[in-house]
């Protein structure tokens, strides 16, 4: 494990913002471990080295706490696509990212990507109860984290009891709204970017559901970014001698975890 | 809610002890430190009034609380508790419907982590009042910051009366220390805005209660800045401070567990796991070479011990570095271990090194999927992730190299048999001589707990009997040097000398010549083993180009404390 993770240069930086309880690391943990499980709230921010095919993209989950915030400019510093979360159960989830993450994307690449997922839909909506992908076996593990992720939910609303839906605080035309003011906040043209449509998700990070989907799209929209990254160095006179070693290893969707 | 406190501190009152702070008078002497006669009864049980009662008492006292503030001589009978309730009824309400107004509190509410289950205890459970020790902290407004068991908000009014106790007795210009009664001792401990309150049934001393509560202190200090925590109040008296701890409280009861069932917090030293010699220096050497500009301590940690830490020269120079902080330290890394894949890179302060400004901390384990082995790397630069980053590549090739992993796997706490004395069931030995340097961290070095030690109960007992045999040696009225103590299933030696403190477990039909011999073969054996049990010469490395601008005195440090962004929120 050491020899593989080490002398790798990360080609692109993704970053997660979002709330404390939203359930950040427990997307990126569902993504690169395949699983769901209990997580305990991260101090700072987490670096993750993650292979997809030839290329190396590093990954920030960074603590939604308060008392973190000083450091989130540094971790979206040359960031090349953000994820900001928030949870389709509670409201303030949202309009946090608005009011206390939008500004540390600031020091991201001009050309970042953003993507506003709405998390913990299995709470509310039947569909997403499914697995999407067909790889995933822990079905047997949803009945005791039912209760564990039913609980991080507001107060005010309706405690979810195995099978009994939340109601939801967000729906998608709020994010979608939500990724019109960021365009706009980041002086961005709508027609000449990314649709919000495409760009808008609801996940679940317990049962899977478009959490591969998430992170596909965005490292397909991150493959520009790269080669031209990747360009920018070979026009260097510096010889990578890790280039010819990696080439090596085909492009394997995503069974390199 | 409220009758609970009502009652609980009726048990309590008759013992009510003030002292006075202000000229370090200490009276010790109400104090009844014999607490060896438990008695069986159940005061809560025939104390608890009917709601009904509740009610009344209540009405009653809230029309008399001026008059009864303003007489501070009234310290008698249930008066004085009534009296108390009603204020801090009062204060409740006060800040209760303000709190509920403001989006900060409905902030707070939403973001509560509910999951743990002992926070959704009810408080008004026999089980709640059940527990060894209970903690509390809360500022100086009256507000709810942490409770250990059961949420903060359900215990508003408990909390209430805390305060109202606090600054009951602030008025005549005393500070309240704590309150004894048959079967609890409650310790208060005030730290700038913040008031810590310890009600607990162990036999534990005020002063190791004490003690632990600075931890928590500490604990929170090293998460926010003493300095970030005075000017958030000085901005505003009722913050709700949960807001920024948020998240937070699992690594508080990491602590407190800690504290329970480490007794490294109990003797302040450093556990460090036995290495050969040659392994520990040649770690050491690894680590020396791994450096960037701005990084001041290098940390490599096994199985939640030590196994060796590298200073840099300036700040070795300056001040050593603490075993409170490194507890503190451990006890982030044990609590922030949940996803183990990835580098960790976050701000720490150490709140004994330099309690207003920041480190950063890089944490990364070094033998994924088992993550035993941690790497812990301290700079003082924000920025310096990739650099530092970069020095754990290092250190991995050349443990790699050197096999070292494989071999710090085998690397094990010993068994008190290796010792070879008969009789002999634990020790704890914490040496004052540490060679070389008088500046070196303070460790101390124990066997495993074997039987009969091994159940937890067993366990918890043993400690129990050390924490009490370290109270009558660290007695404030009456220290002793040495203390031989025949317990109920094992006699107990504990003996303080100018070069060490020894604190031993023997069977209990061992005589007092017996023990004797024992700990003279033990020192001997100590003596022979020291080189494995201890860090004996700490490395230094230097990465300050310009020694003046060491963390202690960097201005630009103390302005990362203000960089963080929450005076912003505000």
């Amino acid at each position: 494990m050491p020899e593989v993770s080490k002398l790798k240069k990360p080609d692109v930086k993704l970053v997660l913002l979002g709330d404390m309880n939203v359930g950040k690391t427990s997307l990126l943990h569902r993504y690169t471990e395949r699983k769901f499980k209990d997580t305990v709230s991260t101090v700072g921010g987490a670096f993750f080295l993650k292979q997809w095919g030839p290329y190396n993209i590093s990954i920030w989950d960074t603590a939604g706490r308060e008392q973190f915030h000083g450091l989130g400019s540094m971790y979206c510093r040359g960031a090349a696509a953000i994820i900001l979360t928030y949870d389709v159960t509670n409201w303030q989830s949202l309009v946090e990212l608005e009011e206390r993450f939008l500004s540390l994307t600031d020091t991201a690449n001009h050309d970042c990507i953003y993507a506003v997922v709405g998390n913990k839909a299995d709470l509310t909506d039947l569909t997403a109860q499914l697995p999407q992908t067909s790889d995933l076996g822990d079905q047997t593990k949803s009945e005791e984290s039912q209760v564990l992720s039913a609980c991080p939910t507001p107060p005010a609303s309706p405690v979810s009891i195995s099978g009994v839906l939340l109601r939801k605080q967000v729906t998608h035309d709020d994010a979608v709204a939500l990724y019109g003011r960021i365009l706009r906040y980041k002086c961005l043209d709508e027609k000449s970017t990314l649709p919000a449509e495409k760009m808008c998700f609801e996940t679940s990070a317990k049962t899977g559901y478009n959490v591969d989907s998430l992170f596909e799209t965005l490292f397909d929209l991150l493959l520009p970014s790269i080669l031209r990254k990747r360009n920018e160095n070979q026009e260097s006179p510096t010889v990578d001698l890790e280039d010819c070693r990696t080439s090596g290893g085909k492009r394997g969707k995503a069974s390199c975890c | 809610m409220c009758y609970q406190c009502c009652d609980w501190f009726k048990q309590h009152r008759p013992h009510l002890v003030e002292k006075r702070d202000s000229n370090g008078l200490n009276m010790e002497g109400a104090v009844d430190s014999d607490t060896s006669s438990i008695t069986t009864e159940e005061p809560q049980t025939e104390a608890k009034p009917s709601s009904d009662q509740v009610t009344n008492t209540e009405t009653d006292s809230i029309s008399n609380t001026e008059d009864a503030a303003t007489d501070n001589s009234q310290s008698d009978s249930g008066e004085f508790v009534v009296t108390m309730l009603a204020k801090a009824k009062l204060e409740e309400q006060g800040l209760g419907v303000k709190g509920r107004s403001s989006p900060l509190l409905e902030a707070g509410t939403q973001d509560m982590p509910a999951y743990m289950s002992h926070r959704e205890e009810d408080v008004t459970a026999e089980s709640w009042r059940q527990h060894r020790k209970h903690v509390f902290v809360l500022s100086e407004a009256g507000k709810p910051i942490y409770s250990r068991y059961g949420s903060e908000e359900a215990l508003s009014s408990t909390m209430g009366v805390m305060m109202a106790l606090v600054s009951f007795v602030q008025t005549s210009d005393n500070i309240i220390r704590s309150v004894y009664s048959d079967e609890h001792t409650v310790v208060f401990l005030q730290k700038g805005p913040l008031v810590l309150v310890c009600v607990s049934c162990t036999r534990q001393s005020e002063q190791q209660l004490r003690g632990e509560l600075m931890y928590v202190y500490y604990q929170i200090i090293s998460m926010l800045t003493q300095a970030s925590i005075s000017r958030i109040f000085e901005h505003k008296k009722n913050y709700d401070l949960r807001r920024l701890l948020a998240g937070s409280e699992k690594i508080l009861d990491g602590l407190l567990n800690l504290v329970d069932s480490d007794p490294s917090f109990l003797l302040g030293a450093v556990h460090c796991l036995p290495l050969a010699a040659s392994l520990r220096d040649s770690l050491s050497q690894i680590l020396q070479k791994a450096i960037t500009s701005n990084l001041v301590f290098s940390i490599l940690i096994a199985k939640n011990q030590l196994l060796t830490i590298v200073q840099e020269k300036t700040v070795i120079e300056d001040a050593r570095l603490e075993p409170a902080d490194v507890h503190l330290l451990l006890n982030l890394i044990g609590a922030s271990s949940a996803f183990q894949a990835g580098e960790i890179w976050t701000p720490i302060c150490l709140p004994l090194f330099n309690p207003d400004c920041y480190f950063y901390a890089y944490i990364s384990y070094l033998d994924p999927p088992e993550c035993t082995v941690c790497l812990l790397l301290l700079s003082t630069d924000k920025e310096a992730f990739y650099a530092v980053a970069e020095c754990k590549r290092k250190i991995e090739e050349a443990m790699t190299a050197q096999n070292s992993l494989s071999l710090i796997d085998k690397a094990q706490s010993y068994s008190v048999s290796q010792v070879g004395v008969s009789d002999l069931r634990h020790f704890m030995y914490k040496p004052f001589d540490v060679p070389d340097n008088y500046r070196q961290l303070s460790q101390f070095t124990s066997p495993e707990m074997e039987a009969p030690y091994s159940s937890e109960e067993e366990k918890t007992r043993l400690l129990d009997l050390y924490r009490y045999m370290h109270s009558r040696i660290h007695s404030t009225s009456r220290p002793l040097k040495l203390i031989y103590h025949v317990a109920e299933k094992e006699t107990m030696l504990a003996w303080v000398t100018s070069k060490f403190e020894l604190y031993t477990c023997f069977s209990p039909l061992v005589t007092k010549a017996c023990a004797i011999t024992a700990i003279t073969k033990l020192l001997r054996w100590i003596k022979k083993e020291e080189d494995r049990l201890f860090i004996r010469y700490p490395p230094k490395y230097s990465t300050t180009p310009n020694p003046s601008k060491s963390s202690r005195s960097s201005k630009s440090d103390q302005q990362d404390s203000t960089d963080n962004g929450f005076l912003s929120l505000l």
